[in-house]
């Protein structure tokens, strides 16, 4: 990296809901720069032989979930208004994705360690305790060396029934320990006899740190 | 009016946003505040469909009319097919998800042969009956257009209409058509009577098709006033002065092209004798650089896209080429986005140029000798010597560049196995070039890839006579070449034999067809342009089921047939090509456009009668320059 360069750390937090939560991860990012080039900002790039705007992401978001937590890391080879940046983004950004707000500097992103859900299935348990109180919870679970059958009880933190149908689910997220929602809504339909969830919708609400601070 | 719901099939599919829509500036508007629902359908996925920059056009046009809304369709995949099937949800439109036989009109683009069975799995998808005589009043006018349209007879069953030629000026007329149809309150035959009267429309019902005892044609003639006994095609002959889209739909999936393209121009000033294209898109007209600047900078703006592409049939023939590069690789530097140039000819200009365009990426460059020896490049009036060739690969290879691909062609008219050894030859003294330089890098080694595909005679071009190869014969061909190869840098690919008979078939085929494309539909044909879905076995069963042999189409044919195509006019003639196949036997080539006007009869098409090359100042002067040259 050109030491001569003067960089501006930005961080965003952006939703992700209706139609765009069929982009997958791979497109987004796309479809991010893109919308960086159209708002006119003045990204920074790598340098060497493929230049790329220089960014980051938090936690990938899989393909069907919502989410109104979603960070990312950006550099600007200018300063902006946070306002601003928030702004023009949102003028020029496809239908489903908004910038909730803008943010000079580093994020929290690096102490992340925990997510929060709220699963809608079409049927809700009537009762999570005895699916709380199992030692082991064993499921086919995609991990980096294939497809493995892998206890998820380590990774569950909190499990609660909503009232209005739904439930919220404290996992471990990022890139040492991570477990999606929909892996534990498997187990729950392997583990709790007779339960049959249905279809799930998935969102993601909120992003922790150890102490259980909300990264925002 | 309703829509479908498909929230819940969407998750189990791959690929989900071939289907969702919501798309950076694909056009929102309120359904009930148009008169004229169009669905633009194109007979593929969504990421071959979208590459295509006539539908991106089209698409344009007729959104920029406030009574109209065009929508797009694609093919399913298989998976989101079944689902579809599975659930009772019938094809529908991306931008708001109505079925598509709600629509006022169903236009299908017809970019090759092999899609036509996904035409018909589409029609069925959306409930709407596959025969045009099968369908009501209330049925969408089901029509197409497009390169394959020019033979509109394999398909003159299934469409309500064709339009032959350039859409953006006859798409309009159609619609206001149907406004004043509409008004009038007439039959559905009324309005294919009334848009028979207007140039490049072709109503295949209004016509009667009479066969000789051998099956060959003997006559079609129109059954009422209203239809013209020819049909001509038609053209925008000033580029400059119609609409191109200042926006294209940002896919949020990764598609064939994704990138801005920009259409310099039409046609060819090249006449190599199998190319349908160089025929039918006669004669060559070309956009302003100032014009194409303009539209890179609105693309750019509106799209965000990091890279910019130009299209044409033979881009380094445009006669500003310098100009228009330098001029937009001043706007790309400025934006920091790529441009590329697909159909590259080194020897147009120099290898500066090309550094400052490929700057980054050395991957590869592709040549289209097209033939292997210089007596069959004659006869295919493909204007290349080994002496170009090898001067452009050797200023590649002296750039930096360790890959070339090669496009041949196998099966031409008067081939002789010398003329396929002279293939490898070829390929072979392009590796000897590599070596023989002093600036190339010896401890690598180049890499030589041939692209060999079987030839496949198509209508409009001087080979329209020619019999095509049978299977059998191409795999002797192609096992002859691969033996014929034997150095080890060169590598060696060729295309499916039996997908080029079945696209010959179609491509010279006529009406009795239509009753095979709907046997082939019934057997399970579908998504046949992918190798995964393609199954020979089952086109065969659909031709023997039909009693139609396919070698009836692909028999050499002679001069004084009539052709179910010739009632198309495409501006050229019959004559011309008849007399291009007779240089072509006798290995004679025939200058292009530039060099001097064989009178092709495509000057017929512009308003004063001449082309664009022998009026427009700049082409004059570009004529000029070739004459000093010699
Ligand atoms: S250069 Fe030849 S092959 Fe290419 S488009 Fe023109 S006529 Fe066809
Ligand atoms: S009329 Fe002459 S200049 Fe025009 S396309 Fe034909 S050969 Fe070329």
């Amino acid at each position: 990296m050109d030491e001569e360069r003067v960089l501006y750390d930005y961080y965003l937090i952006y939703e992700k809901t209706d139609n765009a939560k069929y982009i997958s991860h791979l497109d987004f990012v796309r479809t991010y720069n893109r919308t960086m080039r159209r708002a006119g900002l003045p990204v920074a790039f790598s340098e060497g032989f493929n230049p790329h705007p220089l960014l980051s992401f938090a936690l990938p978001l899989s393909v069907g979930y919502t989410s109104r937590c979603e960070l990312l890391e950006l550099k600007l080879t200018e300063e902006l208004a946070e306002e601003e940046i928030r702004d023009r983004l949102n003028a020029v950004i496809p239908e489903g994705i908004r910038i909730l707000s803008a943010h000079r500097g580093k994020s929290r992103m690096k102490k992340l360690r925990f997510a929060r859900y709220i699963v809608t299935p079409e049927r809700v348990p009537e009762d999570i305790g005895g699916f709380m109180a199992l030692k082991e919870t064993v499921i086919d679970k995609k991990t980096k060396s294939g497809v493995k059958d892998t206890d998820i009880r380590p990774d569950i933190r909190e499990i609660r029934l909503l009232s209005n149908g739904r439930m919220e689910m404290i996992l471990s997220a990022g890139s040492d320990r991570n477990l999606k929602p929909d892996v534990v809504v498997k187990a729950m339909n392997k583990y709790i006899p007779g339960y049959d969830s249905g279809d799930c919708e998935y969102h993601r609400s909120a992003i922790y740190d150890e102490s259980m601070n909300e990264i925002n | 009016m309703s829509t479908v719901n498909i929230d819940k099939i969407l998750k189990r599919v791959q690929k989900p946003t071939r289907y969702s829509g919501g798309e950076l500036n694909s056009v929102v508007k309120d359904p009930r505040d148009v008169d004229i629902r169009y669905a633009f359908v194109f007979p593929d996925t969504y990421e071959v469909g979208m590459s295509h920059l006539g539908m991106k056009i089209l698409y344009h046009c007729l959104n920029l009319r406030p009574d109209t809304y065009c929508e797009r369709v694609f093919a399913p995949w298989i998976d989101m097919e079944e689902e579809m099937r599975g659930a009772n949800i019938p094809l529908f439109s991306i931008e708001t998800r109505t079925p598509v036989r709600e629509f006022d009109f169903v236009g299908v683009t017809l970019q090759y042969e092999m899609s036509y069975t996904n035409i018909l799995n589409m029609l069925d998808l959306a409930g709407i009956p596959l025969l045009s005589r099968d369908r009501g009043e209330d049925a969408p006018f089901v029509n197409a257009g497009g390169p394959c349209a020019y033979n509109p007879e394999p398909l003159a069953e299934i469409f309500d209409f064709f339009t032959m030629g350039e859409g953006e000026e006859v798409i309009g007329e159609l619609m206001d058509a149907y406004r004043e149809w509409k008004a009038e309150g007439g039959k559905r035959i009324d309005y294919l009577k009334k848009i028979a009267k207007i140039e490049g429309i072709y109503v295949p019902c209004l016509y009667d098709v009479e066969y000789n005892k051998d099956g060959t044609l003997k006559s079609m003639t129109p059954n009422c006033p209203e239809a013209k006994p020819r049909i001509r095609k038609r053209i925008v002959e000033n580029l400059d002065g119609i609409e191109y889209p200042d926006k294209f739909i940002v896919p949020f999936m990764d598609i064939v092209h994704d990138r801005a393209s920009l259409e310099v121009f039409r046609g060819c000033v090249r006449g190599c004798r199998f190319c349908q294209a160089g025929m039918i898109y006669r004669p060559i007209r070309e956009k302003s650089p100032d014009r194409l600047v303009k539209d890179a900078e609105c693309l750019l703006a509106s799209t965000g896209y990091e890279e910019i592409s130009l299209s044409s049939l033979s881009t380094s023939d445009y006669t500003r080429f310098e100009e228009l590069a330098d001029r937009l690789l001043t706007l790309t530097e400025k934006e920091k986005v790529g441009l590329s140039l697909p159909s590259l000819r080194v020897d147009n200009f120099g290898l500066s140029l090309m550094e400052r365009v490929q700057k980054v990426r050395k991957s590869g460059l592709t040549f289209a000798p097209e033939a292997g020896s210089q007596r069959m490049r004659d006869v295919i009036n493909k204007n290349v010597s080994e002496e170009d060739l090898m001067r452009s690969v050797g200023l590649a290879f002296d750039g930096g560049w360790m890959t070339v691909k090669l496009y041949f062609m196998i099966g031409l008219p008067y081939e002789t196995d010398e003329d396929i050894a002279g293939i490898a030859r070829l390929a072979e003294k392009v590796v000897e070039r590599y070596y023989a330089s002093e600036k190339t890098n010896k401890r690598r080694a180049p890499s030589v890839n041939l692209s060999v595909a079987g030839f496949v005679p198509k209508p409009f071009t001087p080979f329209q006579w020619a019999g095509q190869d049978s299977m059998e014969a191409l795999r002797r061909k192609q096992r002859l070449l691969k033996d014929e190869i034997k150095n080890r840098h060169v590598k060696y690919s060729y295309h499916q034999s039996d997908v080029s008979v079945l696209e010959g078939v179609f491509a010279r085929g006529d009406r009795k067809l239509n009753q095979v494309l709907v046997r082939a539909f019934e057997l399970g044909c579908k998504l046949d342009s992918w190798n995964e879905c393609f199954s020979m076995d089952r086109w065969r069963q659909a031709f023997d089921d039909c009693g139609i042999d396919m070698d009836f189409y692909t028999r050499e044919r002679s001069y004084d047939e009539i052709f179910p195509w010739d009632f198309v006019d495409i501006g050229v003639t019959k004559e011309f090509m008849m007399r291009e196949n007779e240089r072509a036997k006798a290995a004679v080539t025939t200058p292009h456009c530039r060099l001097k006007c064989s009178g092709c009869g495509a000057a017929s098409l512009c308003a004063d009668g001449r082309c664009s090359v022998y009026k427009e100042e700049s082409s004059l002067r570009k004529i000029e320059e070739l004459k000093n040259n010699g």
